[in-house]
Protein backbone atom coordinates (compact mmCIF):
# COMPACT_ATOMS: atom_id res chain seq x y z
CA UNK A 1 0.00 0.00 0.00
CA UNK A 2 2.95 2.52 0.82
CA UNK A 3 4.57 1.65 -2.60
CA UNK A 4 1.74 2.51 -4.62
CA UNK A 5 1.45 6.12 -2.19
CA UNK A 6 4.66 7.86 -3.58
CA UNK A 7 4.91 10.88 -1.29
CA UNK A 8 8.59 10.55 -1.16
CA UNK A 9 9.69 12.02 -4.21
CA UNK A 10 7.16 15.07 -3.78
CA UNK A 11 8.42 16.03 -0.43
CA UNK A 12 11.82 15.95 -2.08
CA UNK A 13 10.69 17.64 -4.56
CA UNK A 14 9.63 20.46 -2.23
CA UNK A 15 12.85 20.60 -0.72
CA UNK A 16 14.48 21.68 -3.76
CA UNK A 17 11.99 24.32 -4.80
CA UNK A 18 12.12 25.54 -1.54
CA UNK A 19 16.33 25.82 -1.77
CA UNK A 20 15.86 27.57 -5.24
CA UNK A 21 13.42 30.24 -3.50
CA UNK A 22 16.20 30.50 -0.78
CA UNK A 23 18.46 31.32 -3.84
CA UNK A 24 16.48 33.71 -5.58
CA UNK A 25 15.82 35.14 -2.03
CA UNK A 26 19.81 36.10 -1.67
CA UNK A 27 20.41 36.85 -5.95
CA UNK A 28 20.49 40.69 -5.39
CA UNK A 29 23.03 40.68 -2.61
CA UNK A 30 25.22 38.56 -5.09
CA UNK A 31 24.31 40.10 -8.46
CA UNK A 32 25.37 43.75 -8.34
CA UNK A 33 23.86 45.12 -11.52
CA UNK A 34 20.65 46.47 -11.33
CA UNK A 35 20.15 45.52 -15.03
CA UNK A 36 19.89 42.02 -14.92
CA UNK A 37 17.90 42.43 -11.14
CA UNK A 38 15.14 43.95 -13.28
CA UNK A 39 15.59 41.68 -16.36
CA UNK A 40 15.14 38.74 -13.23
CA UNK A 41 11.85 40.35 -12.24
CA UNK A 42 10.38 40.22 -15.96
CA UNK A 43 11.36 36.18 -15.95
CA UNK A 44 9.81 35.58 -12.75
CA UNK A 45 6.73 37.69 -14.35
CA UNK A 46 6.85 35.77 -17.14
CA UNK A 47 7.30 32.65 -15.68
CA UNK A 48 4.15 33.22 -13.53
CA UNK A 49 2.52 33.29 -16.73
CA UNK A 50 3.66 30.61 -18.48
CA UNK A 51 3.30 28.58 -15.34
CA UNK A 52 -0.32 29.51 -15.47
CA UNK A 53 -0.30 28.13 -19.05
CA UNK A 54 1.00 25.00 -17.50
CA UNK A 55 -2.13 24.40 -15.75
CA UNK A 56 -4.11 24.68 -18.53
CA UNK A 57 -2.01 22.48 -21.15
CA UNK A 58 -0.16 20.94 -19.11
CA UNK A 59 -2.67 19.42 -16.22
CA UNK A 60 -5.48 20.11 -18.36
CA UNK A 61 -4.66 19.14 -21.25
CA UNK A 62 -6.71 22.35 -22.89
CA UNK A 63 -4.76 24.87 -25.49
CA UNK A 64 -4.61 28.59 -24.84
CA UNK A 65 -3.15 30.81 -28.04
CA UNK A 66 -3.98 33.40 -26.32
CA UNK A 67 -2.82 33.05 -23.34
CA UNK A 68 -0.95 36.69 -22.83
CA UNK A 69 -4.39 38.42 -23.27
CA UNK A 70 -5.29 37.15 -19.62
CA UNK A 71 -2.45 38.91 -18.82
CA UNK A 72 -2.94 42.03 -20.71
CA UNK A 73 -6.41 42.59 -19.13
CA UNK A 74 -4.73 42.48 -15.24
CA UNK A 75 -2.12 44.82 -16.82
CA UNK A 76 -4.57 47.18 -18.40
CA UNK A 77 -6.60 47.38 -15.54
CA UNK A 78 -4.11 48.54 -13.23
CA UNK A 79 -2.87 50.92 -15.91
CA UNK A 80 -6.23 52.74 -16.83
CA UNK A 81 -7.09 52.94 -13.08
CA UNK A 82 -3.69 54.49 -12.05
CA UNK A 83 -4.24 56.60 -15.38
CA UNK A 84 -7.93 57.87 -15.02
CA UNK A 85 -9.02 57.05 -11.25
CA UNK A 86 -6.61 57.66 -8.39
CA UNK A 87 -2.66 57.67 -9.36
CA UNK A 88 -2.24 57.30 -5.63
CA UNK A 89 -4.11 53.80 -5.44
CA UNK A 90 -3.10 51.21 -3.23
CA UNK A 91 -2.23 47.85 -4.17
CA UNK A 92 -4.90 46.54 -1.97
CA UNK A 93 -7.24 48.22 -4.31
CA UNK A 94 -5.57 47.94 -7.68
CA UNK A 95 -4.12 44.41 -7.23
CA UNK A 96 -7.62 42.73 -6.48
CA UNK A 97 -9.41 44.65 -8.85
CA UNK A 98 -7.19 43.73 -11.95
CA UNK A 99 -7.81 40.27 -10.53
CA UNK A 100 -11.90 40.75 -10.53
CA UNK A 101 -11.48 42.22 -14.36
CA UNK A 102 -9.64 39.41 -15.19
CA UNK A 103 -11.99 36.93 -13.74
CA UNK A 104 -14.90 38.26 -15.03
CA UNK A 105 -13.98 38.50 -18.20
CA UNK A 106 -11.96 34.93 -18.49
CA UNK A 107 -15.44 33.46 -17.55
CA UNK A 108 -17.13 34.88 -20.51
CA UNK A 109 -14.53 33.33 -22.84
CA UNK A 110 -14.39 29.90 -20.44
CA UNK A 111 -18.01 29.40 -20.25
CA UNK A 112 -18.24 29.10 -23.94
CA UNK A 113 -15.04 27.72 -24.26
CA UNK A 114 -16.22 25.04 -22.70
CA UNK A 115 -18.73 24.06 -23.99
CA UNK A 116 -17.27 22.86 -26.94
CA UNK A 117 -14.23 20.23 -28.10
CA UNK A 118 -11.08 20.54 -27.77
CA UNK A 119 -10.14 21.95 -31.36
CA UNK A 120 -12.80 24.23 -30.71
CA UNK A 121 -11.74 25.20 -27.65
CA UNK A 122 -8.62 26.29 -28.84
CA UNK A 123 -10.14 28.34 -31.82
CA UNK A 124 -12.29 30.15 -29.38
CA UNK A 125 -9.24 30.81 -27.52
CA UNK A 126 -7.92 33.00 -30.56
CA UNK A 127 -11.35 34.34 -30.77
CA UNK A 128 -11.82 35.76 -27.88
CA UNK A 129 -8.26 36.53 -27.83
CA UNK A 130 -8.38 38.77 -30.28
CA UNK A 131 -11.44 40.10 -29.38
CA UNK A 132 -10.25 41.57 -25.99
CA UNK A 133 -7.03 42.64 -27.70
CA UNK A 134 -8.61 44.58 -30.03
CA UNK A 135 -10.71 45.97 -27.87
CA UNK A 136 -7.76 47.69 -26.13
CA UNK A 137 -6.19 48.79 -29.37
CA UNK A 138 -8.96 50.52 -30.75
CA UNK A 139 -10.78 52.09 -27.08
CA UNK A 140 -8.35 54.66 -27.72
CA UNK A 141 -9.38 57.25 -26.00
CA UNK A 142 -9.06 55.54 -22.85
CA UNK A 143 -5.89 53.02 -23.95
CA UNK A 144 -3.85 55.51 -26.18
CA UNK A 145 -3.82 52.70 -28.44
CA UNK A 146 -0.63 51.59 -30.27
CA UNK A 147 1.00 53.71 -27.67
CA UNK A 148 0.20 52.05 -25.05
CA UNK A 149 -0.39 54.18 -21.46
CA UNK A 150 3.19 55.24 -19.81
CA UNK A 151 4.90 57.21 -17.25
CA UNK A 152 2.61 55.06 -14.60
CA UNK A 153 3.10 56.00 -10.88
CA UNK A 154 4.43 53.28 -9.53
CA UNK A 155 2.49 52.00 -6.29
CA UNK A 156 3.80 51.91 -2.61
CA UNK A 157 4.50 48.23 -1.26
CA UNK A 158 2.38 48.66 1.90
CA UNK A 159 1.57 46.12 4.51
CA UNK A 160 -1.69 48.41 6.53
CA UNK A 161 -0.06 51.83 7.74
CA UNK A 162 3.85 50.15 7.00
CA UNK A 163 5.43 51.00 3.58
CA UNK A 164 8.05 48.58 2.60
CA UNK A 165 9.11 50.14 -0.30
CA UNK A 166 8.00 52.11 -4.01
CA UNK A 167 8.04 49.89 -7.54
CA UNK A 168 10.49 52.18 -8.71
CA UNK A 169 13.10 50.45 -6.66
CA UNK A 170 14.50 47.66 -8.35
CA UNK A 171 15.13 45.86 -4.98
CA UNK A 172 11.67 46.22 -3.73
CA UNK A 173 10.47 45.52 -7.11
CA UNK A 174 12.20 41.92 -7.04
CA UNK A 175 11.45 40.63 -3.53
CA UNK A 176 7.72 41.94 -3.84
CA UNK A 177 7.19 40.08 -7.30
CA UNK A 178 9.30 36.91 -6.13
CA UNK A 179 7.05 37.15 -2.88
CA UNK A 180 3.46 37.17 -4.77
CA UNK A 181 4.88 34.57 -7.22
CA UNK A 182 6.35 32.03 -4.89
CA UNK A 183 2.92 32.38 -3.24
CA UNK A 184 1.03 31.67 -6.19
CA UNK A 185 3.68 29.05 -6.91
CA UNK A 186 3.22 26.77 -4.05
CA UNK A 187 -0.42 27.42 -3.88
CA UNK A 188 -0.95 26.02 -7.41
CA UNK A 189 1.97 23.35 -7.04
CA UNK A 190 -0.52 22.47 -3.56
CA UNK A 191 -3.69 22.62 -5.79
CA UNK A 192 -1.97 20.59 -8.59
CA UNK A 193 -1.11 17.89 -6.17
CA UNK A 194 -4.73 17.66 -4.66
CA UNK A 195 -7.98 15.35 -5.53
CA UNK A 196 -8.54 18.60 -7.68
CA UNK A 197 -5.39 18.41 -9.34
CA UNK A 198 -5.97 14.71 -9.95
CA UNK A 199 -9.59 15.13 -11.64
CA UNK A 200 -7.99 17.99 -14.27
CA UNK A 201 -5.04 15.45 -14.86
CA UNK A 202 -7.72 12.79 -15.42
CA UNK A 203 -9.35 15.32 -18.21
CA UNK A 204 -5.98 15.25 -19.88
CA UNK A 205 -5.13 11.44 -20.19
CA UNK A 206 -8.48 10.73 -21.19
CA UNK A 207 -11.40 13.04 -21.21
CA UNK A 208 -14.12 10.18 -21.98
CA UNK A 209 -13.06 8.52 -19.05
CA UNK A 210 -13.22 11.23 -17.11
CA UNK A 211 -16.70 11.68 -17.56
CA UNK A 212 -17.35 7.94 -17.23
CA UNK A 213 -16.05 7.90 -13.54
CA UNK A 214 -18.59 10.69 -12.75
CA UNK A 215 -16.82 14.03 -13.59
CA UNK A 216 -18.80 16.77 -14.63
CA UNK A 217 -15.85 17.72 -17.23
CA UNK A 218 -17.48 20.76 -18.33
CA UNK A 219 -17.35 22.59 -14.81
CA UNK A 220 -13.58 20.83 -14.31
CA UNK A 221 -12.34 22.62 -17.36
CA UNK A 222 -13.91 25.49 -16.83
CA UNK A 223 -12.20 26.11 -13.00
CA UNK A 224 -9.26 25.04 -14.30
CA UNK A 225 -9.32 27.83 -17.52
CA UNK A 226 -10.52 30.49 -14.22
CA UNK A 227 -7.21 29.28 -12.19
CA UNK A 228 -5.03 29.65 -15.54
CA UNK A 229 -6.64 33.25 -16.20
CA UNK A 230 -7.11 34.34 -12.83
CA UNK A 231 -2.81 33.86 -12.50
CA UNK A 232 -2.58 35.22 -15.47
CA UNK A 233 -4.09 38.01 -14.61
CA UNK A 234 -1.56 38.00 -11.35
CA UNK A 235 0.87 38.14 -13.80
CA UNK A 236 -0.23 40.89 -15.71
CA UNK A 237 -0.79 43.25 -12.39
CA UNK A 238 2.71 42.93 -11.62
CA UNK A 239 4.06 43.40 -14.85
CA UNK A 240 2.14 47.24 -14.54
CA UNK A 241 3.65 47.43 -11.64
CA UNK A 242 7.35 47.21 -12.18
CA UNK A 243 7.11 48.73 -15.72
CA UNK A 244 4.98 51.57 -14.89
CA UNK A 245 3.80 51.33 -18.92
CA UNK A 246 1.68 49.03 -20.70
CA UNK A 247 0.86 48.62 -24.57
CA UNK A 248 -1.05 46.36 -26.74
CA UNK A 249 2.07 44.22 -27.53
CA UNK A 250 1.54 42.87 -24.21
CA UNK A 251 -1.66 40.83 -25.49
CA UNK A 252 -1.29 40.02 -28.99
CA UNK A 253 -1.30 37.15 -31.02
CA UNK A 254 2.54 37.22 -30.91
CA UNK A 255 2.91 37.42 -27.10
CA UNK A 256 0.54 34.50 -26.92
CA UNK A 257 2.72 32.28 -28.86
CA UNK A 258 5.47 33.61 -26.91
CA UNK A 259 4.06 32.23 -23.85
CA UNK A 260 3.10 29.18 -25.49
CA UNK A 261 6.97 28.93 -26.28
CA UNK A 262 8.33 29.34 -22.81
CA UNK A 263 6.03 26.87 -21.70
CA UNK A 264 6.68 24.51 -24.39
CA UNK A 265 10.62 25.17 -23.77
CA UNK A 266 10.36 24.30 -19.90
CA UNK A 267 8.41 21.62 -20.34
CA UNK A 268 4.43 20.71 -19.25
CA UNK A 269 3.16 19.44 -15.99
CA UNK A 270 5.91 20.56 -13.80
CA UNK A 271 4.84 24.13 -12.98
CA UNK A 272 8.69 24.82 -12.47
CA UNK A 273 9.41 24.00 -15.67
CA UNK A 274 7.36 27.21 -17.10
CA UNK A 275 9.79 29.56 -15.12
CA UNK A 276 13.11 28.16 -16.86
CA UNK A 277 11.67 27.71 -20.10
CA UNK A 278 10.67 31.87 -19.23
CA UNK A 279 14.05 32.33 -18.14
CA UNK A 280 15.88 30.85 -21.42
CA UNK A 281 13.42 32.36 -23.74
CA UNK A 282 14.57 36.39 -22.27
CA UNK A 283 18.20 35.36 -21.97
CA UNK A 284 17.95 33.96 -25.14
CA UNK A 285 15.98 37.10 -26.60
CA UNK A 286 18.39 39.23 -24.59
CA UNK A 287 21.50 37.45 -25.91
CA UNK A 288 20.78 37.09 -29.11
CA UNK A 289 19.43 40.39 -29.86
CA UNK A 290 22.61 41.92 -28.46
CA UNK A 291 24.31 40.34 -31.47
CA UNK A 292 21.83 40.65 -34.61
CA UNK A 293 18.90 42.63 -35.21
CA UNK A 294 17.69 38.94 -37.03
CA UNK A 295 17.41 37.69 -33.46
CA UNK A 296 14.11 36.08 -33.96
CA UNK A 297 14.97 34.10 -36.44
CA UNK A 298 17.94 32.87 -34.39
CA UNK A 299 15.22 32.48 -31.40
CA UNK A 300 13.34 30.14 -33.36
CA UNK A 301 16.02 27.92 -34.36
CA UNK A 302 17.15 27.30 -31.11
CA UNK A 303 13.74 26.61 -29.78
CA UNK A 304 13.12 24.32 -32.99
CA UNK A 305 16.21 22.46 -32.13
CA UNK A 306 15.07 22.57 -28.44
CA UNK A 307 11.78 20.92 -29.22
CA UNK A 308 13.43 18.11 -31.83
CA UNK A 309 15.91 17.16 -29.19
CA UNK A 310 14.23 17.41 -25.33
CA UNK A 311 10.61 16.70 -26.19
CA UNK A 312 10.13 16.79 -23.02
CA UNK A 313 11.32 20.70 -22.42
CA UNK A 314 14.43 21.94 -20.37
CA UNK A 315 12.71 20.72 -17.29
CA UNK A 316 13.78 17.39 -18.23
CA UNK A 317 17.38 18.12 -17.82
CA UNK A 318 16.91 18.11 -14.06
CA UNK A 319 14.91 15.42 -13.66
CA UNK A 320 17.14 13.02 -15.42
CA UNK A 321 20.27 13.98 -13.73
CA UNK A 322 18.06 13.61 -10.35
CA UNK A 323 17.41 10.11 -11.45
CA UNK A 324 20.91 9.56 -12.63
CA UNK A 325 21.94 10.71 -8.93
CA UNK A 326 19.66 8.60 -7.53
CA UNK A 327 20.86 5.83 -9.09
CA UNK A 328 23.67 6.14 -8.26
CA UNK A 329 23.47 6.32 -4.82
CA UNK A 330 20.99 3.22 -4.75
CA UNK A 331 23.96 1.15 -6.58
CA UNK A 332 26.53 2.36 -3.69
CA UNK B 1 -37.46 -8.24 -8.17
CA UNK B 2 -38.26 -5.02 -9.83
CA UNK B 3 -37.22 -3.45 -13.10
CA UNK B 4 -33.87 -1.38 -12.50
CA UNK B 5 -33.23 0.14 -16.15
CA UNK B 6 -35.22 0.09 -19.00
CA UNK B 7 -35.74 1.05 -22.66
CA UNK B 8 -38.78 1.77 -24.80
CA UNK B 9 -38.47 2.11 -29.15
CA UNK B 10 -34.90 2.95 -28.13
CA UNK B 11 -33.33 4.14 -31.58
CA UNK B 12 -29.98 5.38 -32.89
CA UNK B 13 -29.64 5.17 -36.30
CA UNK B 14 -26.13 6.75 -38.19
CA UNK B 15 -27.65 8.07 -41.50
CA UNK B 16 -29.02 5.09 -42.89
CA UNK B 17 -27.41 2.12 -40.46
CA UNK B 18 -30.09 1.30 -38.27
CA UNK B 19 -27.35 0.69 -35.59
CA UNK B 20 -29.93 0.09 -32.61
CA UNK B 21 -33.41 0.18 -33.84
CA UNK B 22 -36.84 0.23 -31.87
CA UNK B 23 -35.17 -1.61 -28.94
CA UNK B 24 -37.44 -2.30 -25.83
CA UNK B 25 -35.68 -4.44 -22.77
CA UNK B 26 -35.97 -4.36 -19.43
CA UNK B 27 -32.85 -5.07 -16.51
CA UNK B 28 -34.21 -6.89 -13.49
CA UNK B 29 -32.14 -5.53 -10.49
CA UNK B 30 -30.22 -8.07 -8.96
CA UNK B 31 -29.78 -10.20 -11.81
CA UNK B 32 -27.62 -11.03 -15.16
CA UNK B 33 -28.66 -9.43 -18.86
CA UNK B 34 -26.67 -11.05 -21.49
CA UNK B 35 -26.89 -9.02 -24.92
CA UNK B 36 -25.50 -11.12 -27.63
CA UNK B 37 -25.17 -10.98 -31.69
CA UNK B 38 -23.11 -11.19 -34.20
CA UNK B 39 -20.32 -8.67 -35.08
CA UNK B 40 -22.49 -5.33 -36.04
CA UNK B 41 -25.40 -6.47 -34.47
CA UNK B 42 -25.62 -3.03 -32.25
CA UNK B 43 -24.66 -4.02 -28.57
CA UNK B 44 -22.10 -1.16 -28.30
CA UNK B 45 -24.19 1.06 -29.62
CA UNK B 46 -26.83 -0.16 -27.56
CA UNK B 47 -24.70 0.75 -24.34
CA UNK B 48 -23.34 3.58 -25.95
CA UNK B 49 -27.25 5.06 -25.89
CA UNK B 50 -27.89 3.56 -22.96
CA UNK B 51 -24.96 4.85 -20.97
CA UNK B 52 -25.30 8.79 -22.49
CA UNK B 53 -22.01 8.12 -24.15
CA UNK B 54 -24.44 8.92 -27.57
CA UNK B 55 -27.36 10.70 -27.84
CA UNK B 56 -30.76 8.90 -28.80
CA UNK B 57 -32.03 8.70 -32.68
CA UNK B 58 -35.56 8.03 -30.56
CA UNK B 59 -37.20 6.38 -27.69
CA UNK B 60 -36.52 6.67 -24.15
CA UNK B 61 -34.26 5.48 -21.18
CA UNK B 62 -35.70 4.79 -17.56
CA UNK B 63 -33.40 4.37 -14.61
CA UNK B 64 -35.40 3.85 -11.72
CA UNK B 65 -38.33 5.49 -12.84
CA UNK B 66 -37.18 8.10 -13.69
CA UNK B 67 -36.27 9.63 -17.60
CA UNK B 68 -32.38 9.87 -18.23
CA UNK B 69 -32.51 9.82 -22.60
CA UNK B 70 -31.35 12.83 -22.31
CA UNK B 71 -29.28 13.27 -18.70
CA UNK B 72 -25.56 13.98 -19.60
CA UNK B 73 -22.98 11.05 -18.97
CA UNK B 74 -21.47 12.04 -14.91
CA UNK B 75 -25.39 12.39 -13.79
CA UNK B 76 -26.23 8.47 -15.21
CA UNK B 77 -22.55 7.46 -13.66
CA UNK B 78 -23.56 9.22 -10.46
CA UNK B 79 -27.14 7.53 -10.46
CA UNK B 80 -25.07 4.44 -10.44
CA UNK B 81 -24.84 3.59 -14.39
CA UNK B 82 -21.34 2.58 -14.87
CA UNK B 83 -19.79 0.63 -18.18
CA UNK B 84 -16.61 -0.68 -19.27
CA UNK B 85 -15.66 -0.24 -23.19
CA UNK B 86 -15.05 -3.12 -25.52
CA UNK B 87 -11.88 -0.88 -26.21
CA UNK B 88 -9.84 -0.23 -23.37
CA UNK B 89 -10.84 3.02 -22.18
CA UNK B 90 -7.88 3.78 -19.38
CA UNK B 91 -5.86 6.47 -17.82
CA UNK B 92 -3.04 4.96 -19.25
CA UNK B 93 0.01 6.92 -17.79
CA UNK B 94 -1.08 7.21 -14.55
CA UNK B 95 -0.71 3.88 -11.96
CA UNK B 96 -3.59 1.32 -11.56
CA UNK B 97 -3.98 2.44 -8.25
CA UNK B 98 -4.60 6.29 -9.59
CA UNK B 99 -6.89 4.43 -12.36
CA UNK B 100 -9.43 3.11 -9.44
CA UNK B 101 -8.28 6.30 -6.78
CA UNK B 102 -9.48 8.95 -8.98
CA UNK B 103 -12.90 7.35 -9.83
CA UNK B 104 -13.56 6.39 -6.06
CA UNK B 105 -12.75 10.08 -5.50
CA UNK B 106 -15.39 11.51 -7.92
CA UNK B 107 -17.68 8.74 -6.26
CA UNK B 108 -17.16 9.73 -2.64
CA UNK B 109 -17.69 13.76 -3.68
CA UNK B 110 -13.64 15.06 -2.57
CA UNK B 111 -13.02 16.31 -5.65
CA UNK B 112 -12.56 20.01 -4.80
CA UNK B 113 -10.52 19.90 -2.02
CA UNK B 114 -8.00 21.21 -2.86
CA UNK B 115 -5.64 21.21 -0.34
CA UNK B 116 -5.43 18.33 0.91
CA UNK B 117 -2.43 15.96 -0.96
CA UNK B 118 -4.50 13.45 -3.38
CA UNK B 119 -3.36 10.40 -1.88
CA UNK B 120 -4.21 11.27 2.25
CA UNK B 121 -7.43 10.60 1.86
CA UNK B 122 -7.37 7.19 3.80
CA UNK B 123 -11.07 6.06 3.28
CA UNK B 124 -10.46 6.73 -0.65
CA UNK B 125 -7.78 4.78 -0.51
CA UNK B 126 -8.53 2.16 1.78
CA UNK B 127 -11.94 1.74 -0.45
CA UNK B 128 -9.73 1.57 -3.78
CA UNK B 129 -7.29 -0.89 -2.89
CA UNK B 130 -10.49 -2.99 -1.57
CA UNK B 131 -11.75 -2.82 -5.38
CA UNK B 132 -8.11 -3.54 -6.66
CA UNK B 133 -8.38 -6.85 -4.53
CA UNK B 134 -11.71 -7.82 -5.85
CA UNK B 135 -10.34 -8.12 -9.70
CA UNK B 136 -7.24 -9.51 -8.56
CA UNK B 137 -4.31 -6.42 -8.97
CA UNK B 138 -3.67 -5.88 -5.24
CA UNK B 139 -0.27 -6.67 -6.17
CA UNK B 140 -0.03 -4.46 -9.34
CA UNK B 141 -1.36 -1.17 -7.91
CA UNK B 142 1.92 0.80 -8.02
CA UNK B 143 2.18 -0.34 -11.85
CA UNK B 144 1.44 2.23 -14.74
CA UNK B 145 -1.46 1.46 -16.53
CA UNK B 146 0.19 1.08 -19.92
CA UNK B 147 3.01 -1.10 -19.07
CA UNK B 148 -0.21 -4.27 -17.53
CA UNK B 149 -0.74 -7.13 -20.32
CA UNK B 150 -3.76 -7.12 -21.94
CA UNK B 151 -5.66 -8.69 -20.02
CA UNK B 152 -5.03 -6.44 -16.66
CA UNK B 153 -6.16 -4.19 -18.38
CA UNK B 154 -9.54 -5.69 -19.26
CA UNK B 155 -9.83 -5.95 -15.19
CA UNK B 156 -8.48 -2.44 -14.45
CA UNK B 157 -11.62 -1.39 -17.12
CA UNK B 158 -13.93 -3.68 -14.50
CA UNK B 159 -11.83 -2.13 -11.68
CA UNK B 160 -12.42 1.47 -12.70
CA UNK B 161 -16.07 1.14 -13.42
CA UNK B 162 -16.80 -0.58 -10.08
CA UNK B 163 -15.28 2.45 -8.15
CA UNK B 164 -18.04 3.93 -9.19
CA UNK B 165 -20.83 1.47 -7.15
CA UNK B 166 -22.45 1.05 -9.77
CA UNK B 167 -26.07 -0.26 -9.39
CA UNK B 168 -26.17 -1.41 -12.67
CA UNK B 169 -22.91 -2.33 -14.42
CA UNK B 170 -22.79 -2.49 -17.90
CA UNK B 171 -19.72 -4.58 -19.21
CA UNK B 172 -19.24 -4.93 -22.97
CA UNK B 173 -17.08 -8.08 -23.91
CA UNK B 174 -15.01 -8.25 -20.60
CA UNK B 175 -13.28 -11.23 -21.30
CA UNK B 176 -12.24 -10.85 -24.67
CA UNK B 177 -8.72 -11.31 -24.81
CA UNK B 178 -8.33 -12.97 -21.46
CA UNK B 179 -6.91 -15.64 -20.22
CA UNK B 180 -8.85 -18.55 -18.97
CA UNK B 181 -7.56 -17.78 -15.20
CA UNK B 182 -9.00 -14.26 -15.83
CA UNK B 183 -12.34 -15.36 -17.48
CA UNK B 184 -12.95 -17.10 -14.74
CA UNK B 185 -12.01 -14.66 -12.31
CA UNK B 186 -14.48 -12.48 -13.85
CA UNK B 187 -16.99 -14.65 -14.09
CA UNK B 188 -17.05 -15.43 -10.11
CA UNK B 189 -16.94 -11.79 -9.67
CA UNK B 190 -19.99 -11.07 -11.96
CA UNK B 191 -21.99 -13.80 -9.80
CA UNK B 192 -20.59 -12.25 -6.82
CA UNK B 193 -21.90 -8.65 -7.51
CA UNK B 194 -25.16 -9.75 -8.87
CA UNK B 195 -26.23 -10.38 -5.23
CA UNK B 196 -26.55 -7.01 -4.94
CA UNK B 197 -26.73 -5.00 -8.42
CA UNK B 198 -27.71 -5.22 -12.02
CA UNK B 199 -25.22 -6.97 -14.61
CA UNK B 200 -25.74 -6.13 -18.20
CA UNK B 201 -23.16 -8.50 -20.38
CA UNK B 202 -22.04 -8.09 -24.13
CA UNK B 203 -20.54 -11.36 -24.74
CA UNK B 204 -19.39 -13.58 -27.26
CA UNK B 205 -18.21 -16.33 -24.92
CA UNK B 206 -21.83 -18.43 -25.75
CA UNK B 207 -20.67 -21.47 -22.72
CA UNK B 208 -19.92 -18.22 -20.56
CA UNK B 209 -23.30 -16.63 -21.52
CA UNK B 210 -25.09 -19.61 -21.15
CA UNK B 211 -23.66 -20.39 -17.60
CA UNK B 212 -23.81 -17.12 -15.55
CA UNK B 213 -26.75 -15.55 -17.36
CA UNK B 214 -30.08 -15.29 -16.04
CA UNK B 215 -31.87 -13.59 -19.19
CA UNK B 216 -30.61 -13.15 -23.13
CA UNK B 217 -31.66 -10.55 -25.56
CA UNK B 218 -30.47 -11.48 -28.76
CA UNK B 219 -29.65 -8.52 -31.54
CA UNK B 220 -29.59 -8.90 -34.42
CA UNK B 221 -29.17 -6.12 -37.16
CA UNK B 222 -30.68 -4.01 -34.44
CA UNK B 223 -33.24 -5.10 -33.26
CA UNK B 224 -33.98 -7.46 -30.36
CA UNK B 225 -34.95 -10.85 -31.79
CA UNK B 226 -35.76 -13.00 -29.06
CA UNK B 227 -35.28 -12.80 -25.36
CA UNK B 228 -35.20 -15.35 -22.37
CA UNK B 229 -33.60 -17.47 -20.01
CA UNK B 230 -30.56 -19.51 -21.60
CA UNK B 231 -33.05 -22.55 -21.88
CA UNK B 232 -35.71 -20.69 -24.22
CA UNK B 233 -33.01 -19.05 -26.35
CA UNK B 234 -31.04 -22.57 -26.83
CA UNK B 235 -34.70 -23.81 -27.90
CA UNK B 236 -35.32 -20.56 -30.30
CA UNK B 237 -35.64 -20.94 -33.72
CA UNK B 238 -35.18 -18.01 -35.07
CA UNK B 239 -32.15 -17.01 -32.97
CA UNK B 240 -30.32 -20.27 -33.52
CA UNK B 241 -31.02 -19.36 -37.50
CA UNK B 242 -29.88 -15.55 -37.47
CA UNK B 243 -27.24 -16.00 -34.36
CA UNK B 244 -26.13 -18.84 -33.71
CA UNK B 245 -26.29 -19.65 -37.32
CA UNK B 246 -26.14 -23.52 -37.06
CA UNK B 247 -28.28 -26.24 -38.02
CA UNK B 248 -28.60 -28.40 -34.90
CA UNK B 249 -27.74 -26.70 -31.87
CA UNK B 250 -23.95 -26.24 -30.30
N1 LIG C 1 -20.02 6.04 -34.42
C1 LIG C 1 -20.55 5.36 -35.45
N2 LIG C 1 -20.74 5.96 -36.64
C2 LIG C 1 -21.28 5.28 -37.68
N3 LIG C 1 -21.65 4.01 -37.62
C3 LIG C 1 -21.49 3.34 -36.47
C4 LIG C 1 -20.92 3.99 -35.32
N4 LIG C 1 -20.87 3.09 -34.30
C5 LIG C 1 -21.38 1.95 -34.80
N5 LIG C 1 -21.74 2.08 -36.09
C6 LIG C 1 -22.37 1.06 -36.92
O1 LIG C 1 -23.46 0.55 -36.21
C7 LIG C 1 -23.54 -0.87 -36.35
C8 LIG C 1 -23.52 -1.53 -35.00
O2 LIG C 1 -22.21 -1.42 -34.46
P1 LIG C 1 -21.86 -1.87 -32.98
O3 LIG C 1 -20.47 -1.48 -32.71
O4 LIG C 1 -22.89 -1.38 -32.06
O5 LIG C 1 -21.96 -3.45 -33.11
P2 LIG C 1 -21.60 -4.56 -32.03
O6 LIG C 1 -22.80 -5.43 -31.91
O7 LIG C 1 -21.06 -3.97 -30.81
O8 LIG C 1 -20.48 -5.37 -32.81
P3 LIG C 1 -19.16 -6.11 -32.24
O9 LIG C 1 -19.61 -7.47 -31.78
O10 LIG C 1 -18.28 -6.22 -33.43
O11 LIG C 1 -18.61 -5.28 -31.16
C9 LIG C 1 -22.41 -1.27 -37.27
O12 LIG C 1 -22.91 -1.39 -38.58
C10 LIG C 1 -21.45 -0.12 -37.17
O13 LIG C 1 -20.73 0.03 -38.36
MG1 LIG D 1 -19.30 -4.07 -29.78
Amino acid sequence: MEKAIGNKKDRKGLVIQALVLLALVLLPFVLGNKFYLRLVTEIIIYGLLAMSLDVLLGFTGLLSFMHAAYMGIGAYTVAVFLSYVDPGASIWVTFPLGIAVTVVLAFAAGWLQVRTGGFAFALLTVAFGMMYYTLVWKARSITCGDDGLCGLPKPDISLGPIVLGNMNDSLTAYFFTLAVVAVCFFVTRRIMHSPFGAVLESIRENTERASFIGINVRNYKLMGWMLACTLAGISGVLFTYMKGSVSPTLMDARAGGIVLMMTLLGGMGTLWGAFIGAAAYIFLQDFISAMTENWMVFLGLAVILLTLFMPKGLADLPIRLGQRLTRQRSNL
Amino acid sequence: MSTILSTNSLCRHFGGVRAVNDVTIAIRDKSVKAVIGPNGAGKTTLFNTITGRLPATAGTVVFDGRDITNSPVHERVKLGICRTFQINSLFLGATVFENVRIAKQTRMGKSLKIFSKRDSLADVNEATFEILEKVGLGGKASELANTLSYGDQRSLEVAIALAGDPKILLLDEPTAGMSQLETNNIIRLIQKLVKEIAVVLVEHDVDMVLSISDSISVMHQGSIIGEGTPDEICKNQRVREAYLGDENGH
